[in-house]
């Protein structure tokens, strides 16, 4: 059987077996993959693999099932598991699959990896890195390309097919001098081409330049409240934070989000724009579908500091009274602001630029602390000098409140575009 | 039970080659405010091949367990390797070879539960706290159950086969204080398969009440004074101090890239006090959290004593490493699905337990903090690390004072382990370690209370 004809028989089964509503995908997958140890290449991976998941509601009980075998054996035993797990659940009207879309197919980037290609430019990433930045040592590096194409439909007669194929590339390293060494950072992008040298995406070169020059840090004494410049590697780590404790569903089904009678009203510095664009021609790793189904579109979470939308499933719509969200987060674009990042820093009395978060999860309430890891001091307007075991706390909700600066510039590392963006009022403290 | 005849493949290796197949099936259960949000069941196997050649590796997999698709992994790992040697040409020697037949099954030998029966369970420790705490805004109960299951063959005549199942329960609760949440959560259960870790849910509750009042010192909880401070890490805190700024800096293949570690061999890098082992599967009498025998290259399992007395003595070993370092391996290599190569991690990481009374060593300090418990950690190659900690208490002149807010302590891991001065004589393990370093991978993390100094955040 095909894969669509597989969705099709188990959706017409679970049917035929009394189910009134049921959804499911059925996926077929490659990874070409190339590994980097200690600055040499060690091991290239071809990995196949399949995916059959079937959600089904049944008297208001729900259930879901996911396996990797795709012969007729393994989807009728799917097909009776999903059965006795719907039916043993607790029953729930909020349950529900999407209602009926007109048919689409959608594909995006090529289908096979250009091998050869692939292999060149990672012997030229390591050679560069090798000949300009010699105090590196890259400790992992993995440059993937994965195609897939899924089938997803319901009982509600959805149809779909989403064939996608896409490089991506994630770097981790150091400095070294000797015995010295500066602490790990990463980075990574995704795209569907390789035409330019990798190094030249994202924020590659940025960040080895900056772990170049991190082997010699100190640590700062006492605390102070200062400003933090947030590198965009280190934005999409505050923002992904923030957004799962306020506009998802967890959060808005608990009731916990400080956010959940924030709509419509005030939430950050009017300078501040995010989108979330999963099906922007700028974003190349985005997604056509959400999770329940529904075709994504492109939506503004905060508009000019306003929130704009929670992006609940349907299932948090439902239960919440709420709208359901347009697509499921992710691929989050800023809009930039109108200051260099030079001037940014020239403005600052006294902060630090946070090229790297290490903390603790933030609390439900935005709190936070913890190391500003491959950070700079700076004071009166220039970078005097990298540091170490200094921390930085303070909170999510407030901070998006007391942005100093956007920068103009911005990195788009495939999944969302960043800029640089300061903000005041926050506890910097060492040893 | 997986029942393949994996050495009749033998014959396709063209040069040091691991085949393995496995099966990872979970479940997954959870009720958020009363609502049963979570009812997912999964399992995802099939069949890998990885092949060594003069130092260089070549993988592949399918999810497919037929003879054709195992002969095609072996032949696609193959073609990988010598793709990659043809143009690295590293050259290297063979691997070491101690070759093992093991057979270690954790699975309950008890009927199994159905869906309904686990959700039933999870339903009645939800209806507990619904009942008992009516003035929570917010509540969830999940369980996790992970069965990982493996038969392993090699080139070199390693024959494995095991079943790893853990069963986790966790259960969060939340209050208010000025409209803003405040969250406390514990995670119960251990090694082993449902019926084997919980009987009755009435079992947890002096555990959950103990969990709430907690929480209620915390909704009056105080911001902790940033700054070095005299600190007691209790057990959790120093299990995940063993696995993140020891254990990963440790790890072979991390010294090999430039880990901090690799300066530090047989130097004195703790306080005589500390003793920190990797345990295979055995810890003092006891069979650890994930005991593992065989590892993921057909390497018998062994401690890996990584601290002795305060000096550095080892690191964590596959069998690449082990060739590198010219020792033995310790049976580190561990992958976490049959798409994954193995990777050098950790087993049971801990700090030995030592003779001091956890109430001494409070009464010890005249202005610091009690930290219980950790939410999640990172450690870097210079062994500087950070921890999440949701539950601590002040201790003023000797004595427990108010909870603290959700905070994070720091330091350079070599530093704080020499400022250790007690060391509690108990030991406990964590039930719920999952470490990520390229794939996720349950482990064992646990040891005694240690007094020392770090860095805390706070306000």
């Amino acid at each position: 059987m095909t894969e669509r004809v597989i969705l099709s028989y188990a959706l017409e089964q679970l049917q035929n077996k009394g189910i009134e509503h049921a959804s499911g995908s059925v996926s077929k997958g490659t990874t070409y993959e190339m590994n980097v140890e200690a600055n040499k290449m060690t091991l290239i991976r071809t990995v196949f693999n399949n995916s059959l998941s079937l959600y089904v509601i049944k008297d208001n009980k729900s259930g879901s099932i996911s396996v990797n075998k795709l012969d007729k054996e393994a989807i009728d035993k799917a097909i009776t598991d999903i059965i006795e797990i719907a039916e043993s659940s607790e029953p729930d009207p909020a349950h529900a699959i999407a209602e009926y879309q007109p048919a689409a197919q959608f594909s995006v980037g090529p289908a096979e990896p250009d091998m050869d290609l692939m292999y060149q430019r990672l012997e030229q990433f390591l050679t560069t890195v090798r000949e300009q930045f010699p105090k590196i040592m890259l400790e992992n590096v993995y440059f993937k390309f994965n195609h897939n194409t899924r089938f997803i439909a319901n009982t509600n007669g959805v149809d779909y097919t989403v064939s996608k194929g896409i490089y991506s590339f994630t770097s981790m390293f150091s400095g070294h001098d000797g015995d010295k060494s500066s602490s790990f950072n990463y980075t990574g992008f995704s795209t569907q081409d390789i035409n330019q040298e990798l190094l030249a995406f994202g924020s590659q070169k940025y960040l080895l330049e900056q772990s170049s020059n991190q082997i010699d840090t100190q640590s700062l004494s006492g605390k102070f409240v200062g400003d933090v410049i947030v590198t965009p590697d280190c934005l999409g780590d505050f923002l992904g934070y923030l957004f799962d404790i306020t506009i998802f569903d967890g959060a808005l089904i608990s009731g916990t989000s400080v956010y959940k009678d924030s709509l419509g009203k005030q939430v950050a510095d009017p300078r501040l724009v995010v989108h979330s664009w999963p099906v922007s021609s700028e974003i190349a790793d985005g997604y056509f579908l959400t999770g329940d189904g529904y075709r994504a579109e492109n939506c503004t979470i905060i508009d000019h500091g306003v929130l704009k939308t929670f992006l609940l499933s349907l299932y948090g719509a439902n239960k919440t009274g709420l709208a359901r969200g347009v697509n499921n987060g992710g691929c989050y674009v800023i809009e930039p602001g109108t200051k260099s990042l030079e001037e940014i820093i020239g403005h600052v009395k006294r902060g630090i630029l946070l090229a790297r978060y290490s903390g603790g999860s933030p609390s439900q309430n935005g709190d936070f602390s913890g190391v500003a890891k491959n950070s700079y001091y700076i004071e009166d307007g220039k970078i005097q000098y990298p540091i170490s075991e200094t921390m930085i706390s303070g909170n999510l909700v407030e901070m998006l409140q007391n942005i100093t600066e956007i920068s103009k510039e911005r990195v788009n590392f495939g999944w969302g575009i960043y800029p640089w963006i300061g903000f005041s009022n926050l506890t910097i403290s060492g040893k | 039970m997986l029942a393949f005849d994996l050495t009749k493949f033998g014959a396709l290796f063209t040069g040091y080659t691991e085949l393995r197949v496995q099966e990872n099936r979970t479940v997954s259960i959870g009720f958020l405010q009363g609502n049963n949000t979570s009812n997912v069941k999964s399992a995802n196997s099939g069949v890998s091949a990885r092949v060594y050649q003069n130092g260089s590796w070549g993988f592949a997999c399918s999810p497919e367990l037929n003879e054709d698709s195992f002969r095609s992994v072996i032949y696609a790992a193959s073609n990988n390797a010598a793709f990659l040697d043809q143009k690295q040409k590293k050259q290297k020697s063979s691997l070491p070879s101690v070759p093992v037949q093991a057979e270690h099954d954790f699975a309950t030998k008890k009927p199994r539960l159905t869906q309904k029966q686990l959700i039933e369970f999870v339903k009645q420790v939800d209806q507990y706290i619904a009942e008992k705490y009516p003035d929570l805004v917010s509540r969830y109960v999940g369980l996790n159950c992970l069965d990982m299951e493996k038969l392993l063959y090699t080139s070199d005549g390693s024959y494995s086969y095991s079943l790893h199942p853990r069963s986790i329960l966790y259960v969060s609760l939340t209050v208010e204080r000025d409209g803003k949440p405040i969250e406390l959560y514990d995670v119960f259960g251990s090694r082993g398969q449902f019926e084997d870790v919980f009987s009755d849910p009435a079992e947890l509750y002096p555990k959950i009440d103990q969990l709430y009042e907690h929480l209620r010192h915390k909704q009056q909880g105080v911001y902790a004074e940033p700054g070095i401070k005299d600190c007691i890490l209790d057990a959790e805190l120093g299990g995940i101090l063993a696995h993140e700024a020891i254990g990963h800096t440790t790890e072979a293949d991390l010294v090999m890239s430039g880990s901090i570690a690799a300066k530090y061999m047989n130097q004195e890098v703790a306080s005589p006090l500390v003793t920190l082992v990797d345990f295979a599967h055995t810890a003092l009498g006891e069979t650890c959290p994930i005991p593992l025998y065989v590892d993921d290259e057909g390497t018998q399992a062994e401690d890996a004593v990584i601290i002795d007395k305060g000096v550095l003595k080892s690191y964590l070993h596959n069998k690449e490493s082990a060739q590198h370092y010219q020792v033995k391996p310790t049976g580190n290599a561990r992958a976490w699905s049959f798409s994954d190569e193995p990777l050098i991690r950790m087993r049971n990481t801990a700090i030995l337990p030592g003779t001091d009374k956890l109430e001494d060593m409070i009464s010890s300090i005249d202005d610091g903090y009690y930290l219980i418990r950790p939410n999640n950690g990172q450690a870097d190659t210079t062994s500087e690390f950070m921890f999440g900690v949701i539950l601590g208490y002040e201790i003023k002149n000797g004595k427990l004072g108010r909870a603290i807010l959700d905070t994070t302590i720091s330091g350079i891991a070599f530093d704080v382990l020499k400022t250790v001065t007690m060391v509690s004589e108990d030991m406990h393990w964590s039930v719920s370690g999952m470490c990520g370093k390229k794939q996720p991978m349950p482990v064992g993390m646990g040891g005694p209370a240690i007094k020392c100094k770090v860095n805390i955040g706070g306000r």
